[in-house]
């Protein structure tokens, strides 16, 4: 019989989960896949319902986690087993390595000279990463990952006496002890490879909604400033097309929620950095829950944003790098062919559940998400149950803290 | 937009539905497939409004647009449709409608609408032919299955040309001629919308409908523009090369008819040029038949097969896709089958066979205006319309 809450995966949910359980006083374990909490928040520039930076809203949260001893947490680590009952399970958990010292030495010096570089993922391919990385200059632990594959060979030299590497540093498999689990698995940006009319990821200056987000970021690849990725000029026109892949049986069955406040938080940034872009969102319906209705109002009002219904369902190469939409204005029955230098596809939520599955006996309905498994103790939270935004998230990651806490009290 | 006023009718909508438009209501309205259509043009695309309309049940919109007939049916909107609506589906069903309400005896269009009227069509032809075959094997002695006095099997012995077949074919083919004009009167009227101008030159509704029949019909170039569109994710199967085989086909056909008829009948008066049936295997116009034969056979094939794999998310088929496909391929093969039991001298299934064979083509022909065959008229009359006049 254990107290403690296990919670899978260190986003929003997870981190506000994971917080709520351990200041009730229970021992919390988070088991983060990434090298950072945070999860894609963390990736964002600015994110609802304030628009403050994702600084702002993490950094409290990893302050409570600093504070609190009954919360560890495991990032580069997935959970690769389960065995017990509710009450009473063994988690079996695999540590990646992180191959280097356990305090925080800040080896951006070290990165800096290396040459060798792959793709960073956590700017979603828009830069390169060295062998020696931190994904963010706030990231929490606020420590660097060495990943030897992505050694030069002159790199391999520069590093090898290294006393703050450990290029040798074994995988772990750990077992945990716990009565709930809480499933904060969250989701991932639909892949756009699969949208073959929209491009299929091979049109230059086409970018996805959350590649915009690390443009937009001040930490991101263009340090902030919003430019097209083929040429880094500004773009004097911009369009954002709406569900790209969302509500769509072919590929996101379901609306995502949030993707059109996202495209009208992002036609702000546009309207901020260059006021003299033009920009046209293009939509089925524009779905603005609750009070965000307000944000709608606020971005109509700006004279160079335009508002078109209608699908865009061919996106092109066209000269000069710019990108070329066929869409139908539904409202006045024209067929348009029109040319954009830059382009943001709003793909939707994908729960990270749909293609890569954890070994517990967690119901998923066809998309994905969790439908049910509370009778086992184990709970979802956040992204994982359905498309949500932030506050939400923090919402549904306190519910399930307490459903769990409800759980494991008294045992 | 032009002031508009609705007149919903969900009796129509239910109609359509049934008619293979039954997905038609999951349609948001989101224009992907105004996009996804290559043929559609930039003023007023199609196939989105037309599903607003079949939602609406905006019968007299829909009824009378010329856009139906331009879509070619290569399934692109449905194969890149969000919520499964098939509009490609939608639009055969708007035009199966058309077969069905734009020409009296309305009742026809009724049985054709669906399986439960397949019987009755048969009957028709079928108690038709049998009155004749009854009242010809009086005259051959009572004789249901009588050889030529030199042993042959000769159809004509009972299905004589002169009295049976030839009037009753030529009055079933001007009927159904008659019947597709009235139809088509009225097509091309509801098209009207109203006067046009027509700036720069123009040119004789004669060379119009040239341009139709040698720019599309017979090169059938739109079915392979219809593959121009966004790339979807769905391999859909081609049907050019059956379309335009099955319609060389009927050409030859149709030519090897004229040729006998006129063989037959001019031989009267010029016997140079005189042809008796059965004609003889080598016979360079009974060569030219069975190659007709043999590529309705293809044809047919090929578009089956295609038919057979389509994805039912996508693109399904209605009753009157398979009953023209059916009717020809009954047709074809009791055609083959009475020539094979003729020569192989099976005298009881040659007559037989022969006898199916002939109530197929009347109900190929005398249905016609009614069937999904009726695109033949009624599409190339669109097409026209919108080369003479523009969209309206």
């Amino acid at each position: 019989m254990s107290n403690s809450i296990l919670v899978v995966g260190g986003g929003f949910a997870g981190l506000t989960a994971a917080i709520e359980a351990a200041e009730l006083g229970h021992d919390v374990y988070i088991v983060e896949k990434t090298p950072y909490l945070g999860g894609r928040v963390a990736q964002l520039n600015k994110y609802f319902p304030k628009l403050c930076p994702p600084s702002c809203g993490l950094e409290i949260q990893f302050q409570r986690i600093r504070k609190n001893p009954r919360i560890k947490f495991f990032t580069m680590a997935e959970v690769t087993g389960l065995s017990g009952t509710k009450g009473d399970y063994t988690v079996t958990v695999k540590v990646k390595p992180r191959r280097v010292v356990a305090h925080n030495v800040d080896l951006t010096l070290l990165a800096s000279s290396l040459e060798g570089t792959v793709d960073n993922e956590f700017d979603l391919g828009l830069s390169k990463r060295k062998a020696v990385y931190k994904s963010m200059p706030f990231a929490y632990p606020n420590r660097f990952v060495f990943d030897p594959a992505a050694l030069s060979l002159a790199d391999t030299a520069r590093v090898a006496a290294n006393k703050y590497l450990l290029p040798e540093e074994p995988e772990k498999e750990l077992t945990l002890n716990v009565g709930a689990i809480v499933v904060a698995t969250g989701w991932k940006p639909y892949d756009v490879t699969r949208l073959t009319n929209l491009g299929a990821g091979s049109v230059k200056n086409c970018i996805s909604n959350m590649q915009m987000e690390r443009i937009a970021a001040a930490s991101g690849p263009t340090g902030g400033r919003i430019v097209r990725p083929s040429d880094g000029c500004r773009p004097k026109s911009i369009a954002f097309v709406q569900c790209a892949g969302s509500r769509d049986q072919n590929h996101l069955n379901y609306c995502s929620y949030i993707c059109c406040m996202a495209s009208l938080k992002q036609a702000q940034y546009v309207v901020e950095q260059c006021p003299d872009a033009r920009v046209s969102i293009f939509y089925i319906d524009l779905r603005t829950p609750g009070r965000y209705v307000n944000v709608l109002d606020k971005v109509k009002a700006c004279p160079n944003v335009q508002m078109v219904k209608g699908k865009v369902a061919d996106v092109r190469q066209g000269e000069n790098n710019t990108v070329v939409l066929t869409v139908e204005d539904a409202v006045r029955g024209e067929k348009m062919t029109l040319n954009y230098d830059m382009v943001v596809l709003a793909t939707g939520m994908q729960p990270s559940l749909a293609d890569d599955k954890l070994p517990l006996p967690l119901p998923l309905d066809e998309d994905g998400f969790v439908m049910g498994g509370e009778e086992a103790g184990i709970f979802a939270a956040g992204c994982a149950r359905m498309p949500l935004d932030v506050m939400r998230t923090a919402q549904s990651g306190t519910a399930a803290a307490l459903k769990a806490v409800q759980t494991v009290k008294g045992r | 937009m032009a002031q508009y006023n609705l007149e919903p009718d969900s009796g129509f909508t239910k109609e359509l539905m049934e008619a293979g438009g039954e997905s038609l209501k999951k349609c948001f309205q989101c224009a992907t497939c105004s996009v996804a259509c290559p043929l559609a043009p930039e003023n007023n695309p199609y196939p989105r409004k037309e599903m607003v309309w079949a939602s609406w049940g905006v019968k007299d919109k829909l009824m009378t647009d010329v856009d139906i007939w331009l879509c070619h049916n290569c399934g692109n909107c449905a194969d890149l449709c969000p919520r499964g609506a098939r509009p490609a589906d939608v639009m055969g069903a708007a035009r199966n409608m058309v077969y069905k309400k734009l020409t009296s005896p309305s009742i026809v269009g009724q049985w054709m609408s669906k399986a439960s009227g397949l019987p009755i069509l048969f009957l028709i032809p079928a108690v038709l032919w049998l009155v004749v075959w009854w009242i010809r094997a009086g005259f051959n002695g009572g004789e249901w299955f009588p050889r030529a006095a030199d042993g042959r099997i000769v159809f004509g012995q009972i299905f004589y040309g002169d009295y049976t077949i030839d009037p009753i074919f030529m009055l079933t083919f001007f009927g159904a001629v008659g019947i597709l004009a009235v139809g088509v009167r009225r097509l091309w009227k509801s098209f009207e919308p109203g006067k046009v101008l027509i700036v720069g030159k123009t040119k004789s509704w004669f060379w119009h409908l040239f341009d139709v029949l040698m720019e599309e019909i017979v090169t059938h170039n739109k079915f392979d523009e219809c593959y121009g569109g966004p790339k979807t994710p769905v391999e859909t199967p081609s049907r050019r090369a059956g379309h335009m085989v099955l319609v060389y086909a009927f050409v030859i056909l149709a030519f090897v008819t004229a040729v006998v008829a006129l063989g037959h009948w001019g031989g009267k008066v010029i016997p140079l040029i005189k042809i008796e049936t059965p004609m003889p295997l080598t016979f360079p116009v009974k060569i030219l038949a069975n190659l007709g034969a043999l590529m309705l056979v293809v044809g047919l094939g090929l578009l089956t097969w295609r038919r057979m794999r389509l994805n039912p998310k996508y693109q399904a088929s209605s009753f009157q896709d398979w009953y023209l496909l059916g009717v020809i391929w009954v047709v074809a093969i009791t055609g083959i089958l009475a020539q094979c039991f003729r020569l192989a001298d099976a005298i009881v299934p040659a007559f037989v066979i022969y006898y199916l064979h002939l109530v197929f083509v009347w109900m190929l022909f005398a249905y016609l205006p009614w069937s999904k065959l009726g695109h033949l008229v009624y599409r190339t009359a669109a097409l026209l319309y919108v080369r003479m006049y523009g969209r309206p």
